[in-house]
């Protein structure tokens, strides 16, 4: 197997810490970038796609119904200015011009025009040359003539006439409807002035909002009603004639700077021609009034675009986030395992040299050892040394000897150390190797003020067993227990050994006086990657290699803990294994 | 008495010599070779009680000395000495006819002892013929 060069993956290291969590966060940044592309652009395209079309489909509808109302208005307008006429035609040519000269008969026929409404101001009666001949009404025209005007001029030729607005004898803004009738070679003229108010208000009788106006102009422009907010009757009309057109239309109209009417910056206009006369019938609205509803589902729909782009972003931060938590765990582990590799390559490489090491080293040690032993031989067939001398050299001697079976000792260890990976089958002598282990683990206790208790039943018999695997097991748990006693000055691990006649085996238990396992953590000791240690202290591994050591050679370990005051574990190991203990150990192992 | 015969196998020179003079001493004839092949070819030229054989040596190791020798001289009775290491070729040298092992380092007096068994063992079954 490999060894990887040392790599210190522990990220107790601040450097590489750093590092992680910038890696951390950069990956944070990129997916959220990713997922927001993902899900906001389609989002925009097609909200803004479906916005586009209904905008455009709204604007339409409404400019199109705004149309519609001023179409529908002008037949309105018209209806009446024929109705008015026809009013006119009928009496002229019903009626004699004899019995209309009578004061009398128009006043009735007058009020008869006028029953209902009020559409007439005035009724005339007027010959060819002008002249009033009969008058009803409220002004004083009876010493009139028409000759010079307009209106007079017109219907003379054109037989029916409707005027513009215009101020006349009496000085006040109205227009007259005159229709003629021919006699043999003379020609009766029958005059009506309509009532300028109710025209008016006929125009106006159109629904739109709080800023809608309407109003009749003619081809000069002229006002031939007085609009709601700009303007006065025969005065000059709002809009210039520039943005009219011949052919009914509907445009926007934006007011420039120079426009003393500001009032409404931005208007819908529609408007349209009455054939007779030949004025334009104009609506507007402030176009914001008119496109409210329109807005205000769009503003809506705008509104709940950035509600689910809100809702987007933040599912995709949550998601976003605990994905990363995932990917960090996953590394964690990952980071865990690999440690846990390299830290048997470790031991496999350690456990190769170890065993070149205390092979190289018997043999310089035995060599010692005989060396000592030819000294002895020497120092007995001296004869000019005294035996203080002596006695002097051999104490040397005997302390070099014991020396070299201290050295003995601690290769014999780290040979067995080495044979961990090779699954082995020999007699056990519990004791004695419970003995070896502490010995190995004497020098670490020591240093934490640890003493060894040892109670083990004397002549437990040799069983089968895998030293190597055991050494593993026992080194792992006085480990553990020398740990527990971690910020205590000193403390106490107790080894005791027991036959269990009952269960053909022996019971063994490492207990300490360390800090104790919390109930909480019980239940998990045994889990493989839990520890309680810092981190880079402990794989986690421990206990759980060591549990399913012990199953796989059919034996069982529990334990029991109080908080504070220490830690037992109970370890029984059957005197014959399962037979099929052997081919698990090497699963076990790896 | 008749001082029993050795041959000390062992390329460890110092090792070998220092054991020729302590056995040498407590009365044993011994015989060094350092290599596998030079055991093998004396054990043919001359007799030997007790072998005392090392088992992990360069060229001609342990057990193929070993069972040439038994080869040869199937009497002699051979003590092996081992590292600690090596303890399966020990078993696997008594299971090919070794009389015992030792690990070393090995103390002297551990070390006669075993070569006396080793040559109470070689008269018995030498009696019996």
């Amino acid at each position: 197997m490999e060894l990887k060069q040392e790599i210190d993956v522990s990220t107790k290291h601040p450097h590489l810490e750093k590092k992680g969590k910038e890696r951390y966060s950069k990956l944070y940044r990129k997916f959220i970038f990713l997922t927001l592309i993902c899900s906001v652009v389609p989002l925009f395209l097609v909200g803004w796609g479906i916005y586009a079309y209904y905008s455009g489909f709204s604007n339409i509808r409404i400019m199109d119904y705004f149309k519609n109302q001023v179409d529908h208005h002008r037949e309105i307008i018209e209806l009446f200015l024929r109705e008015r006429t026809s009013d006119l035609q009928l009496v002229i040519l019903t009626h004699s011009p004899d019995s209309l000269q009578n004061q009398g008969n128009l006043r009735r026929i007058f009020s008869v025009m006028n029953q209902g409404h009020s559409f007439f101001t005035d009724l005339g009666l007027i010959d060819d040359e002008g002249n009033h001949l009969a008058y009803i009404g409220p002004y004083d025209l009876m010493d009139k003539n028409y000759s010079n005007t307009v209106w007079f001029k017109e219907v003379m030729t054109k037989g029916i006439y409707i005027s513009d607005m215009f101020a006349g004898f009496r000085n006040a803004p109205h227009f007259v409807i005159a229709v003629t009738r021919i006699d043999g070679n003379r020609k009766w003229i029958l005059r009506a002035s309509i009532d300028t108010e109710y025209f008016r208000s006929l125009v106006e009788d159109v629904k739109m909002g709080a800023t809608g106006e309407v109003y009749l102009s003619n081809q000069e422009g002229i006002l031939q009603t007085t609009p709601r907010f700009s303007g006065k009757i025969m005065g000059k009309a709002p809009l210039p004639l520039e943005f009219f057109s011949e052919e009914s239309s509907i445009g926007i109209y934006e007011s420039d700077s120079s426009d003393p009417d500001k009032r409404f910056p931005r208007q819908l206009v529609a408007y349209t021609w009455l054939e007779n006369p030949r004025w334009k019938l104009v609506v507007k609205q402030d176009y914001a009034e008119a496109f409210r509803d329109a807005n205000q589902a769009n503003r809506a729909a705008l509104i709940f675009l950035l509600f689910s782009l809100m809702i987007i972003l933040v599912i995709s931060l949550i998601i976003t986030r605990h994905m990363i938590d995932i990917i960090k765990k996953q590394d964690k582990d990952t980071d865990s395992l690999n440690k846990q590799l390299v830290q048997a390559g470790k031991l496999a490489s350690l456990g190769e040299l170890s065993a070149g090491v205390a092979h190289e080293i018997n043999n310089p040690l035995a060599i010692i050892l005989t060396e000592s032993q030819v000294m002895r031989d020497t120092i007995d067939e001296a004869t000019g040394l005294n035996d203080e001398v002596k006695a002097e050299l051999i104490d040397s001697l005997s302390q070099t000897e014991s020396q070299v079976h201290r050295c003995s000792l601690i290769t014999q260890s780290l040979l067995k150390f080495s044979r961990r990976n090779k699954s082995q089958r020999e007699m056990v002598n519990l004791n004695v190797f419970l003995e070896e282990v502490i010995r190995l683990m004497d020098g670490k206790a020591k240093g934490m003020g640890i003493q060894f208790v040892l109670d083990l039943e004397k002549d437990i018999p040799s069983f089968p067993s895998d030293p190597s695997l055991l050494q593993q097991v026992f080194i792992n748990l006085i480990n553990n227990a020398a740990d527990a006693h971690e910020g205590k000055p000193y403390g106490t691990i107790s080894i005791g050994t027991r036959t269990d006649s009952h269960r053909h085996g022996v019971e063994i238990t490492v207990g300490d006086t360390g800090s104790g396992i919390s109930p909480e953590n019980m239940e998990k000791i045994f889990d493989p990657f839990f520890t309680t240690k810092a981190v880079g202290k402990g794989t986690g591994l421990g206990l759980s290699i060591t549990y399913s050591t012990i199953k796989a050679v059919g034996g069982d370990i529990s334990v029991r803990s109080t908080i504070g005051k220490g830690t037992q574990f109970n370890i029984f190991l059957p005197f014959s294994p399962p037979d099929n203990a052997h081919e698990n150990r090497e699963e076990v192992i790896t | 008495m008749k001082r029993p015969r050795i041959l000390l196998v062992d390329d460890e020179v110092a090792f070998a010599n220092n054991l020729l003079k302590l056995l040498s001493k407590r009365g044993y004839d011994v015989v060094v070779e350092y290599n596998g092949a030079d055991a093998v070819s004396v054990v043919g030229d001359k007799e030997f009680d007790v072998i005392i054989l090392d088992m992990k040596m360069p060229g001609m190791d342990g057990i193929a000395t070993l069972k040439e020798i038994k080869k040869k001289a199937p009497l002699v009775e051979v003590v092996i000495l081992t590292g600690h290491g090596s303890i399966e070729s020990g078993i696997e040298g008594m299971q090919l006819g070794a009389f015992d092992f030792l690990m070393k380092p090995v103390r002297i007096d551990d070390l006669q002892e075993k070569v006396s068994e080793a040559y109470r063992r070689k008269l018995v079954q030498g009696e019996r013929g």
